[in-house]
């Protein structure tokens, strides 16, 4: 026996196969199941209806054990199984039985004293678990009282005094009235708050106890219905606390142990014999079923029928065999657990039976298993001995866990089916988060608390944070049954001097949506899902352009520098932005990708500072057609203000010198912020209410109605049907940063009060003061026309004037002077081109260069 | 192939002179039962004896020493540190491997390139009644005692390479094999197993040997002043490919290193180590393939199937200590910080530098401040101290030139440098991502995987149009985050995780480069070709120069602050352009031209230097 605790069989050992783990658990394999075995025949007889099985201590148990997998097969060896074993120990002679090579003791009597279920039949002599004080006989009673009594508080809560029966009591009957289930899930808070001692030995001493347990069940089964044949197994789980997988270490071996993380790799089922059959090739002859005995068959070198007895003839037949699954995966620490500046960990689990493909490789579970350990084999052959061991973790329970985390990945995963998905949400931990968002939610100012939080380190532009933090929220998408889909994303186009740290939102941005693309207008062609690299052949500039839009689906697509974008690539931005989808011809199929993502891009004036008498369409040489399909448009002007320049320099510096004076109060953290942001976008889905809605109306006819300034001769669009769209989306998301399911009168009005300042500052129309659509849908206000229209005339006149019919040429200079002296307005170099072109057109001119000729 | 530097007759002297002293010592300790440097095992079995006897009797022995120290530790860490026994123990590399004799006390340099989570092993058993330990071995002399009479304890598993980029002269000589054979035990046995070792180990040598043709090293480099650039880019893919094969080189040795009571965290992930501990190679265990009929054996395969005895040496650590770059600078001369001094260095360096690039002083003194830059802290999303450095202007043949130059400069001022030329090929082909293969459980080293302090010079100017896969997008990704953010993305196949790395890039491309957007960019225009020589004492006062200004401490006093911040505005007022960025990109100049004056403080003088370099850029900029 001591021997046999050295490498080769302990490896071979606890991963047996054996349905449970915690099969180690008697002295020898004939005491227990004999032991059992001869109960079981006492109190419920029909169970063994097999012939008897002539060389086996215990004639009934093959059968039976086929049954029930687990507990009553014989064990082989663990370390422990040779270390704490069941054992009787007379407390008269307590010296007798206690070295560690002394075995076997009678199975017999062991059988017949030892009857776990009554203990008030047990003869006085305490059973203990080897090495501890536990006594057997008191676990197995805790272990019934639980079963029988406990009840849920939850459930009692509501009760009335009819329940008759606990939990557990309840879920044996079902499994027993399905005859599908095998086990019997035992969550160990109840049995902490049941018998909190019952629940230290658990854990402590998992392989005694849960065989203790499944004996108990086993009876009880048997008790109500003698008939019931299949074996049910207890999986514990949801243990009090789970154990980081960094932090195993011996002390933890042989000990219950519940570990979260994910499954990297899952091994084949490996089939393994669990009852051998053998044939004698001479006469024919089946052999009984011979059980697996430690990990290993005996083939029976002759045939057992008496008139053959032919020796060595006996063969396997596999069909007859009975096989149990196992599998090995492999279990990896999820992210959040792993310190900076290390690699995941990761552990083998051992899975048994039903529990083989829980789980498949991806997925995020809680394992509840004991951890062990087995020396690794050198060859039989080998003169020294390596001193390593091997760790595992045999699994009892696996829970998914997928739904629980509040992480990143799905920050954008606003699948409006998805929240239909009932996985288990109510891990205690994510509650708990659930519950601080939903708290941090309820805030009277959230709305600002999250405007502060957002890049804290850039100040002012709050209305620009505040667009921004819509753009993250987003609005609900709806895809109506005719078909027609609206958006629910918010485009955002910063437009602004250079060094106003436009960049520096975006790239904040761009961190809170990992799912979302960081790229610069040069680079990007937004279709190809390649990337090319082009040089310019006269700066020698190197250009990477890679496919951004369609990689950033769901996401937030951040494009820096949009104003460099090539043409090409804008045009296919139109698309994206109203269809979200993107076109890709390829190999002469046009295949349509999704690219539901919000654009969020930054541009500079095409000269070096925002000139505030051009409009945004002539300072940026945006097409009108995709700037109108921006919901907000922000101008980030450099006012030079020193007040903000110094605060400015006293940040920078004190980064640099790691003063502590940097830290913002009453923000939230940027994993806070993500978490929120996500649960949002998950969770909430707000409906317009009806007052709402009324607003909506309202407002936009009044915004429709400004553009009717008096004494102005054309008409000025103040709004459009683009705009109300904006507006419900801002809404909602409004209502989303709320956690509301409503949104209300005071969304809609401050989504107006974001969308004026936007428009305030895009839109305005620098000559008369109000807010003019045409400049961005056309690039062109109102009064711009009239004047540019009064300049063509002057032109017109000049022209006439001056210039014979076919005569010389002027020069364009000469003409300007003249128009400078003759109008009261200054004219552009510009302008004036722009007046002979429309000339030119007429026919009126020819524009040579530099030179004008009437013709 | 194992050329290590030659080793100069005066280096030699101080060694021999050790080693008589050595030999003395050993007369003198006739009655010590073991030997520090050839029977390390023998010390730790004796103190665990003392340890043992000294304790109570009837305490649980075994279990009390569990996770710690018994004195073992404290009888190497006197030998070594103060009987000065340290430079007597060999450095494990390629070329001592072949003589190093196995049991012994080794050192072994090297970056954490992988964990592999801890061990459990039978630390401490009963032998009949005596308890003995099997700490820092890897076999148990006997057969171990049924369970209940063994005691299981933890040790950590770390893969170790050669740090990544480590240039030639770095390596340290160590104690030659003449003097550790003739002082070692010429025991039969021992003999017949050294020779077992250094088979095995040639092996494993050639291997390396063949791969050396195609990669090219940085020996070659040195001796025959060929350079990355000039050699052709498939090489150079294959070179990024596979980590073992990356240096090519005599000190391409990884290691298994296990580490004993200390929390895992101690280590990070490539941090570089010093290990000195017990070097352990076991011929039986190596030439056994463990048994197949097992299949259990197999289903738990572990990374430890696929680093074999034979192939990565097992070391098992008494002493470590984390490096850092003033470690890897040998026989550093002992120079006293006098501001003067510095100054001095300070000038010869800049000649030297401006002398590489063709004359090209603001060049020069551009490339100065690169090369003391270094990571100070993140916040959200400024990373503070990094200055990337793009040269534009270049040319073919002046890549040629001055970038190989460059890049041969450079490898003889840092102690880690790594050149990659950035081409459709390498984008496309080399793997510069770390992945986590669950297959085998290793990480699998992408070029980007790199030692903090690394410097990483990236050739654009042969960079053709071409179209990118899905490799190359990615590959160019990486490099622009880590241009970026300063933090490498590991792959771990079902997440990603981001790593802090601390790496100076220096990108030299014809026009500005916009797939590599730098923290400046710097026309650069040489006007001459000069010769570039330094003498090696030049080499050593810079190399000390360079590592010693770089790891400075910054402060600032209130009054400096404030005129700092009086200046950023003025110059916030003079050019709106500036912006954050801008300044941001000032002051860390600003204080890397303070440190390379040797101050720790920022002062307007500095400043000053900053404003008028950075004018003088902006004209060659327009």
């Amino acid at each position: 026996m001591a021997s046999s605790d050295l490498s080769p069989s302990y490896g071979a050992s606890s991963p047996d196969g054996r349905s449970s783990p915690i099969a180690n658990t008697n002295s020898s394999p004939a005491n227990g199941s004999a032991g059992r075995g001869t109960k079981r025949r006492r109190r419920a007889p029909s169970t063994s209806p097999c012939p008897s099985p002539g060389p086996y201590l215990a004639p009934p148990l093959p059968r039976t054990a086929a049954a029930m997998p687990s507990a009553d097969i014989p064990p082989s060896f663990t370390p422990s199984s040779s270390r704490r074993r069941l054992r009787r120990r007379e407390t008269v002679t307590p010296s007798t039985p206690m070295s560690a090579d002394d075995s076997i003791p009678p199975s017999s009597e062991a059988g017949d004293d030892f009857d776990p279920v009554d203990p008030e039949d047990a003869d006085s002599t305490p059973v203990f678990v080897w090495g501890t004080n536990i006594s057997v006989q008191d676990v197995n009673a805790a272990i019934l009282r639980f079963l029988r009594h406990f009840r849920d508080p939850r459930e009692t809560g509501r009760g009335d005094g009819l329940m008759e029966e606990g939990k557990y009591m309840r879920a044996v009957h079902r499994i027993m009235e399905l005859e599908g289930g095998e086990s019997l899930d035992v969550d160990a808070h109840d049995v902490f708050d049941y018998d909190p001692d019952l629940y230290g030995k658990m854990v402590r001493y998992p392989l005694e106890v849960l065989a203790i347990f499944d004996i108990v069940l086993m009876d009880l089964v048997a008790r109500i219905d003698p008939l019931f044949e299949k074996h049910i197994q207890t999986r514990i789980f949801n243990l009090k606390s789970s154990v980081c997988m960094r932090n195993l270490n011996p002390s933890d071996i042989e000990k219950m142990v519940s570990v979260k993380g994910m499954i990297i790799r899952c091994s084949s089922i490996i089939p393994e014999v669990k009852e051998a059959i053998f044939r004698c090739l001479v006469c024919g002859h089946y052999s009984e079923p011979i059980l697996v005995d430690r990990g290993r068959i005996n083939e029976p070198t002759r045939c057992g029928r008496q008139e053959c007895l032919a020796m060595n003839s006996m063969t396997l037949v596999h069909n007859r065999c009975r096989f149990a699954d196992k599998q090995i995966v492999k279990l990896q620490e999820t992210p959040d657990e792993i310190p900076e500046g290390g690699t995941p960990h990761t552990v083998s689990i051992l899975m048994h039976d039903k529990l083989v493909d829980s789980g498949k490789p991806g997925d995020r579970v809680e394992i509840t298993g004991i951890y062990r350990a087995m020396s690794v084999r050198v060859g039989p052959t080998q003169r020294i001995v390596k001193s390593i061991f091997k760790t595992y973790i045999d699994c009892l329970h696996l829970k998914k866990t997928d739904k629980s985390r509040l992480h990143i990945e799905d920050l954008m995963d606003v699948d409006n089916s998805s929240n239909s998905r009932t996985i288990e949400d109510d891990t205690p931990d994510y509650q708990d988060k659930v519950d601080k968002l939903k708290e941090l939610s309820k805030l009277p100012d959230i709305y600002d608390r999250l405007t502060r939080s957002l890049a804290p380190n850039i100040w002012e532009l709050d209305d620009v944070k505040r667009g921004l933090l819509c753009q993250l929220f987003g609005g609900n998408a709806l895809k109506l049954v005719s078909g027609a889909s609206f958006r629910g994303d918010i485009n955002i186009l910063l437009v602004g001097d250079p060094g106003t740290s436009k960049s520096q939102l975006l790239q904040y941005i761009h961190k809170l949506s990992p799912r979302g693309i960081y790229t610069s207008g040069r680079g990007s062609s937004a279709v190809g899902l390649t990337a090319y690299v082009s040089k310019d052949p006269e700066t020698g500039e190197t250009v990477l352009e890679s496919g951004a839009l369609v990689l950033s689906d769901r996401g937030v697509c951040c494009i820096d520098e949009f104003d460099k974008m090539s043409d090409n690539a804008r045009s296919m931005l139109h698309e994206v932005m109203e269809q979200q989808t993107v076109s890709i011809a390829k190999a002469g199929i046009i295949a349509s990708l999704n690219a539901r993502t919000s654009v969020l891009a930054c541009a500079n004036p095409s000269e070096s500072r925002y000139n505030p008498r051009l409009s945004v369409i002539d300072n940026i040489h945006l097409p009108p057609t995709l700037l109108s399909r921006f919901d907000l448009i922000y101008l980030i002007l450099d006012k030079a203000d020193e007040q903000t320049d110094r605060r400015l320099a006293k940040h920078i510096v004190s980064l640099h010198f790691k003063n502590p004076e940097t830290v913002v109060q009453d923000v939230l953290d940027l994993p806070t912020l993500v978490a929120y942001i996500s649960y949002a976008r998950k969770h909430i889905h707000p409906q317009i209410s009806d007052e709402a809605a009324e607003e909506l109306t309202h407002q936009y006819v009044e915004m429709r109605k400004r553009g009717n300034a008096p004494g102005s001769r054309k008409k000025v669009i103040t709004a459009t049907a683009r705009q109300i769209e904006s507006l419900i989306r801002l809404s909602e998301a409004l209502a989303r940063m709320r956690f509301s399911e409503w949104v209300e009168v005071r969304d809609v009005a401050e989504a107006f009060r974001l969308l004026e300042v936007a428009l305030q500052q895009s839109a305005t129309d620098h000559s008369t003061g109000t807010i003019d659509m045409d400049l961005i849908m056309t690039g062109i206000s109102a009064s711009e026309r009239t004047r540019r229209e009064n300049l063509v005339a002057a032109t017109r006149n000049l022209v006439m004037e001056k210039l014979q019919l076919g005569g010389p040429s002027t020069r364009l200079m000469e003409l300007l002077e003249e128009l400078r002296k003759q109008s009261s307005i200054e004219v552009h170099l510009n302008d004036l081109r722009n007046a002979l072109a429309t000339l030119m057109s007429e026919g009126v001119v020819i524009l040579h260069g530099d030179s004008v000729k009437r013709i | 192939m194992t050329t290590l530097i030659p080793i100069g007759s005066h280096l030699l002297r101080p060694i021999e002179r050790e080693r008589e002293r050595e030999r003395e010592r050993e007369r003198e300790m006739v009655g010590l039962a073991y030997d520090f440097l050839l029977n390390p095992l023998g010390a730790v079995r004796l103190a665990f004896e003392k340890a043992v006897a000294s304790s109570p009797p009837d305490a649980d022995l075994a279990a009390a020493f569990r996770g710690k120290d018994w004195g073992a530790v404290d009888l190497f860490r006197d030998f070594l540190f103060e009987q000065g026994g340290l430079s007597q123990v060999p450095i494990l590399d390629a070329s001592t491997i072949r003589w190093v004799q196995p049991n012994t006390l080794v050192r072994f340099r090297g970056m954490v390139q992988d964990m592999l989570g801890n061990e459990l092993y039978v630390g401490a058993y009963k032998n009949g009644s005596t308890w003995r330990t099997n700490k820092f071995t890897d076999v148990a002399p006997s057969p171990m005692p049924p369970a209940f009479e063994t005691q299981l304890w933890e040790r950590h598993l770390f893969y170790c390479v050669p740090v990544p980029g480590q240039n030639s002269w770095t390596m340290e000589p160590s104690p030659s094999p003449g003097a550790r054979n003739m002082s070692s035990s010429t025991s039969q046995h021992g003999v017949k197993r050294g020779r077992t070792t250094e088979d095995d180990m040639d092996l494993n040598v050639v291997s390396y040997n063949g791969d050396e043709g195609s990669s090219n090293t940085k020996k070659q480099k040195e001796g025959e002043s060929t350079c990355q650039s000039s050699s052709s880019s498939e090489d150079l893919v294959n070179h990024g490919g596979d980590l073992e094969l990356k240096n090519g080189d005599s000190s391409c040795l990884s290691c298994l290193v296990k580490i004993y009571d200390m929390p895992e965290s101690h280590l990070k992930l490539n941090d570089v180590f010093e290990f000195i501990g017990i070097y352990t190679f076991d011929p039986e265990l190596a030439g056994h393939k463990d048994n197949s009929d097992d299949l259990m054996y197999d289903l738990f395969e572990d990374p430890m199937a696929h680093l074999p005895p034979s192939k990565v040496p097992r070391l098992h650590c008494l002493i470590c200590r984390k490096l850092v770059i003033q470690d890897f600078l040998p026989n550093s001369p002992v120079i006293e910080p006098l501001p003067n001094m510095i100054r001095k260095i300070r000038e010869s360096l800049l000649l030297h530098l401006s002398a590489v690039l063709g004359n090209d002083e603001v060049a020069a003194q551009y490339l100065l401040l690169h090369l003391l830059s270094r990571i100070r802290a993140q916040v959200d999303v400024i990373t503070v101290g990094k200055l990337s450095l793009n040269l534009t202007g270049f040319t073919r043949e002046s890549a040629s030139i001055f970038g190989c130059q460059l890049t041969n400069a450079v490898e003889e001022l840092l102690p880690f440098a790594h050149a990659i030329p950035l081409t459709i090929e390498y984008l496309n082909n080399a793997t510069l991502q770390p992945r986590k293969d669950n297959k085998t459980g290793r990480l699998v080293a992408g070029v980007l995987q790199l030692a903090q302090g690394t410097h990483l010079t990236i050739d654009e100017t042969r960079m053709q149009n071409g179209t990118l896969t899905s490799n190359g997008v990615v590959n160019a990704r990486l490099l622009k985050h880590l241009l970026e953010w300063q933090k490498v993305e590991y792959d771990f196949e079902y997440y990603k995780l981001e790593m802090a790395a601390d790496v100076q890039l220096l990108i030299i491309s014809e026009g500005k480069s916009s797939i590599l957007p730098a923290d400046l960019v710097l026309p650069f225009c040489p006007k001459s070709v000069a010769p570039v020589n330094a003498t090696s004492e030049q080499l050593q006062a810079w190399r000390w120069y360079l590592a010693t200004m770089r790891s400075l401490q910054h402060s600032s006093e209130p009054e400096t602050s404030q005129i700092l911040q009086d200046e950023m505005v003025a110059a916030m007022q003079e050019d709106r352009s500036l912006g954050y960025a801008g300044l941001t990109r000032w002051l860390t100049m600003a204080e890397l031209m303070s440190a390379s004056f040797g101050e720790k403080c920022v002062t307007l003088e500095h400043w000053q230097m900053i404003k008028e370099l950075e004018r003088l850029r902006k004209e060659r900029l327009r």
